[in-house]
């Protein structure tokens, strides 16, 4: 049995598996990642290589999936992490200056972790939200028309949260 | 069929066609990376955008299909755009190295810059770096030039077999690699130098050696496998640089084996000769080559004269042109030798009767991807022809059913059921599935019954026989098995051939029992026993002869050993007369492949030293022996001559003749292991041992069982040999050695020491005296 994952993790990729034509195991990875990142909170290398199995797939082909998409997390994250876009429309309307402002008031680089484990930063992809640029991804949300204001008011939320 | 215009030209393809094939066949180029008509399409370079008519953007040609009333334009504004801009993205990030780059001068990133890019660039900022790979000592990495056309990783995994390649990362940060440090091993893996289409893989033996404008281009075949690969040999002066493939779909599409490709570099070997030498007072001395001939020739007068002709011995490489095979024949025959073969790697030859007039494939290589049922017999094509392999991989890509019967279990780039013989006991696997098919014998064997089914099921299985089935001492029993088998399914049998002429070897009468053509010869004298001289031709007995310790012994014991050969190695000991031999690619000739296509290949440089063409050795050493008819002047006379002799012969050969009463033979039983093994692809001719870029090492590979059996801790391990010999080897745990065995790789002098598969050999902890 997978020291891994959970019989019903491992059910759902099977479920996800069962989706696609036998010779297309590789359509599952996407869903087969996702599953395993959710259940062991991120994606180290010998879990990738599970997934790849599980799935009968070369490994270098989950790798290829797991380093391509900001979604998955290759290094263990923090509680909340701030997916700050960085493409065309969120760069021209100041990404950059969201970035620097959080990795300022966070003392954190693009992709590092507080030490209390709460935060992480990281710069991803375009999300589609590009009319509100420029915007984030936190959790299930989408954080948009950022200031740093805005994002000092979040940071004081989150902390209150957890203290609470 | 849809009809589309491309620059105003008409034409009409199949549906399904891409732009890119259309343009093609019309001559319109259009400036491609990653396309390449054997691999997949991954449309990821974007450089055949083109443009056509009512699309809203430009698409590219190698992944669009044509349609109907299409209007296609590869030179409009648009499209010139688009191949500008797309260069320009393409040069970004590639570094502007060129006068150091091996790729320089047969680039397509530096062409199509010539031909398409603007001159100018509007990128200021930083260069990616990319860390470099390590894919094995023949390819030179250089990734910041990759351009991530990803034709590598579908070679890799589409044709290769290597799924360890891919790329990681996305955007800038986009790399080709392997996820963990490790390094790529592939039989096939220098073809992905000649797919790179820029500096990012190169050749690591011929990096910094020359530009590709210097290089004499000579068309060639390779010497090392009966799959007969067309080569391009390229030189400059005397030495040859780089062995390229050269595109022939039916033999070796447009690919080269890494044995293929690297050989060459052997050619340089330390040992290599340059002048005849004669033994003086106990030394060999460097001679005139009319010193040697006259001595040659008197002291094989003297021999026969004196013990006969039976006395002498006539060996020659199956690596020989068919030039050389017939005179070496034709020579020795006319001095009554009977004693000529080739085949230094068998021991058992009863079934010579049976074996038909060639090793054929029994069908051309293209007819090979379509076979629906395989069986490869004591057969392992992807170290004993890498191409062959490859065909064989595309039946299995394409569904065929593919099973494989040997000592052990062998590492095959395509899915298959392996079945494994116990230690020593191949015969009675063949003899047990003789049994289930003829006798409806039970058997508790799983996997053998599963066989049987199969084999009962399938319509006219192949069974593909490869050379651990002639290397056994009961070959000619696993033969007549392997021949009732065949008969029981109606089958049809394809011979694996062992070497480059294999083929012409038999034709040409370079097999004891076989004269030119296969007319038999009864009662053939043994190669070994009682010989008082001997001929080598090409050969290394020490080195490729299955039971080396007896073929040195006999050498040692001759009056005369006349070695005609390119390189010295222990011939130094044995040899009399050495004759210093141009290497195949100094010289011209042609060799049957084992669909026994006849091909020819070209001198690419001068011999070395005072080495000379074989034909014309053998020509000039019937002269000294007054061998009528022989005289020839040119090698157009020889050809003529050995096709004279051979006349029209049929292409198939299927089956095996009548098998004369096999007395049984025993495998030898006592306590101990059985010694298994074959000769690694970078192991099988003296070339190729010679090439430093190809070196392995001597290895032991035993069961984990047998490992734990004898407490052995270490990395090491000392085999005892029944004959006193003893050697360490480095061992290496493998699940697919049967149980009692021993395997190793043959070729090396520690392994040839062992006395050849069959034997029964002790292991033991490496002894503390032999350590120190």
């Amino acid at each position: 049995m997978s020291t891994w994952l959970s019989e019903a993790a491992l059910e759902e990729i099977a479920r996800e598996r069962r989706k696609y034509p036998p010779e297309q195991a590789r359509s599952a990875l996407l869903a087969a990642l996702r599953i395993a990142q959710e259940e062991h909170g991120y994606l180290p290398e010998a879990l990738i290589e599970h997934v790849a199995d599980l799935l009968g797939v070369p490994a270098i082909q989950a790798f290829e999936v797991a380093t391509f998409y900001t979604m998955y997390d290759l290094q263990p994250v923090g509680k909340h992490q701030f997916c700050v876009c960085g493409s065309v429309s969120c760069f021209l309307n100041g990404s950059d200056a969201i970035l620097a402002h959080l990795q300022q008031r966070l003392g954190i680089g693009i992709g590092e972790t507080t030490a209390d484990g709460l935060f992480t930063i990281k710069e991803v992809e375009c999300l589609g939200a590009c009319k509100d640029a420029p915007m984030m991804q936190l959790g299930d949300r989408y954080i948009e028309n950022l200031t740093p204001e805005k994002i000092d008011a979040l940071i004081a939320q989150l902390r209150q949260e957890v203290q609470r | 069929m849809p009809r589309l215009e491309i620059d105003g030209q008409e034409i009409e393809v199949p549906a399904g066609t891409t732009l890119m094939e259309a343009a093609q066949q019309l001559g319109i180029y259009i400036p491609f990376f990653c396309y390449h008509p054997k691999l997949s399409v991954a449309a990821n370079c974007r450089m055949c955008l083109v443009d056509v008519e009512k699309q809203a953007k430009p698409l590219p040609a190698c992944a669009t299909p044509a349609s109907d009333g299409m209007k296609v334009a590869t030179r409009s504004r648009r499209a010139k755009m688009a191949q500008q801009g797309v260069l320009e993205f393409l040069l970004i990030n590639h570094p502007l190295d060129c006068p150091i780059c091996d790729q320089g001068g047969e680039c397509p990133l530096q062409d199509v810059t010539m031909g398409y890019a603007n001159p100018h660039s509007l990128y200021t900022e930083e260069k990616r770096v990319v860390e470099d790979k390590d894919i094995g000592p023949l390819i030179a990495t250089e990734m910041t030039r990759c351009i991530q056309c990803t034709r590598c990783v579908r070679f890799g995994t589409e044709i290769g077999g290597i799924s360890e390649l891919g790329a990681t990362g996305r955007g800038e940060k986009m790399t080709i690699g392997t996820y963990v440090a490790k390094a790529v091993r592939s039989e096939l893996s220098g073809n992905m130098i000649d797919l790179c289409p820029v500096g990012a893989l190169t050749s690591k033996p011929f990096r910094y050696k020359a530009r590709s404008w210097e290089l004499k281009h000579s068309s060639s075949l390779c010497p090392h496998c009966s799959t007969g690969c067309n080569t391009d040999v390229q030189s400059l002066g005397k030495e040859v640089l780089r062995v390229k493939p050269r595109s022939n779909e039916a033999v070796n599409e447009e690919w080269l084996c890494d044995k293929g490709r690297f050989a060459y570099t052997g050619l340089q070997a330390a040992d290599r000769l340059q002048q005849p030498m004669l033994r003086v007072n106990g030394k060999l001395q460097p001679a005139s080559w009319a010193e040697a001939l006259d001595l040659a020739s008197s002291a094989l007068q003297q021999v026969i004269g004196k013990h006969g002709p039976d006395a002498v011995s006539g060996i020659i490489s199956p690596s020989a042109s068919n030039e050389e095979l017939y005179l070496f024949q034709a020579l020795l025959r006319s001095l009554g030798v009977r004693a000529i073969d080739h085949r230094l790697r068998q021991t058992d030859f009863r079934a010579d009767p049976a074996m038909p007039l060639y090793p054929a494939l029994n069908m051309s290589l293209e007819q090979l991807e379509s076979e629906a049922f395989v069986l490869l017999c004591h057969a392992y094509p992807r170290e004993q022809q890498p191409l062959t392999n490859h065909r064989l991989r595309k039946a299995a890509r394409a569904g065929a059913q593919i099973w494989a019967i040997d000592g052990a279990k062998r590492e095959f780039n395509y899915p298959l059921r392996q079945i494994c013989a116990p230690a020593g006991a191949d015969l009675a696997l063949y003899r047990g599935l003789v049994a289930i098919l003829r006798d409806g014998e039970q058997t508790q064997d799983v996997e053998l019954r599963a066989l049987a089914t199969a084999l009962q099921q399938a319509s006219k299985p192949l069974f593909m026989l490869g050379n651990g089935l002639l290397q056994h001492p009961q070959a000619a029993e696993l033969l007549a098995a392997i021949a009732s088998l065949v008969a029981l399914v109606d089958g049809r049998i394809s011979w694996l051939a062992e070497a480059a002429n294999s083929a012409g070897a038999w034709l040409l009468g370079c097999v004891a029992s076989r004269k030119i053509g296969g007319a038999l010869v009864i009662d053939a004298p043994d190669l070994w026993s009682g010989k008082k001289a001997f001929v080598l031709y090409g050969v290394e007995p020490e080195a490729d002869a299955m039971d080396a310790l007896r073929a040195r012994a006999a050498l040692d014991a001759a009056d005369c050993v006349i070695s005609i050969a390119s390189f010295l190695g222990e011939a130094e000991e044995y040899a009399d007369i050495v004759l210093p031999l141009a290497s195949w690619a100094e010289s011209s000739g042609s060799f049957f492949n084992n669909e026994g296509r006849l091909q020819e290949y070209r001198a690419a440089v001068r011999p070395a030293g005072e080495s000379r063409p074989g034909w014309k050795i053998l020509r000039v050493l019937a002269d000294h022996l007054e061998v009528p008819g022989l005289d020839f002047d040119d090698l157009q006379a020889v050809q003529a001559a050995w096709q004279g002799a051979l006349g029209e012969f049929p292409l198939d050969v299927p089956g095996l003749g009548t098998f004369p009463e096999l007395q049984p033979s025993r495998m030898v039983a006592e306590a101990g292991y059985r010694l298994l093994g074959d000769w690694g692809i970078y192991r099988q001719d003296p070339l190729v041992r010679r090439a430093p870029p190809l070196a392995e090492e001597a290895q032991a590979r035993v069961h984990p069982d047998t490992l734990a059996e004898l407490g052995i801790t270490g990395s090491t391990l000392e085999v005892l040999g029944g004959n006193g010999a003893r050697v360490q080897l480095p061992v290496l745990v493998d699940a697919g050695i049967p149980r009692a065995a021993l395997w190793v790789n043959f070729g090396h002098p520690e392994t040839q020491a062992l006395g050849g598969v069959g034997r029964v050999v002790h292991l033991q902890q490496p002894s503390l005296r032999a350590r120190a």
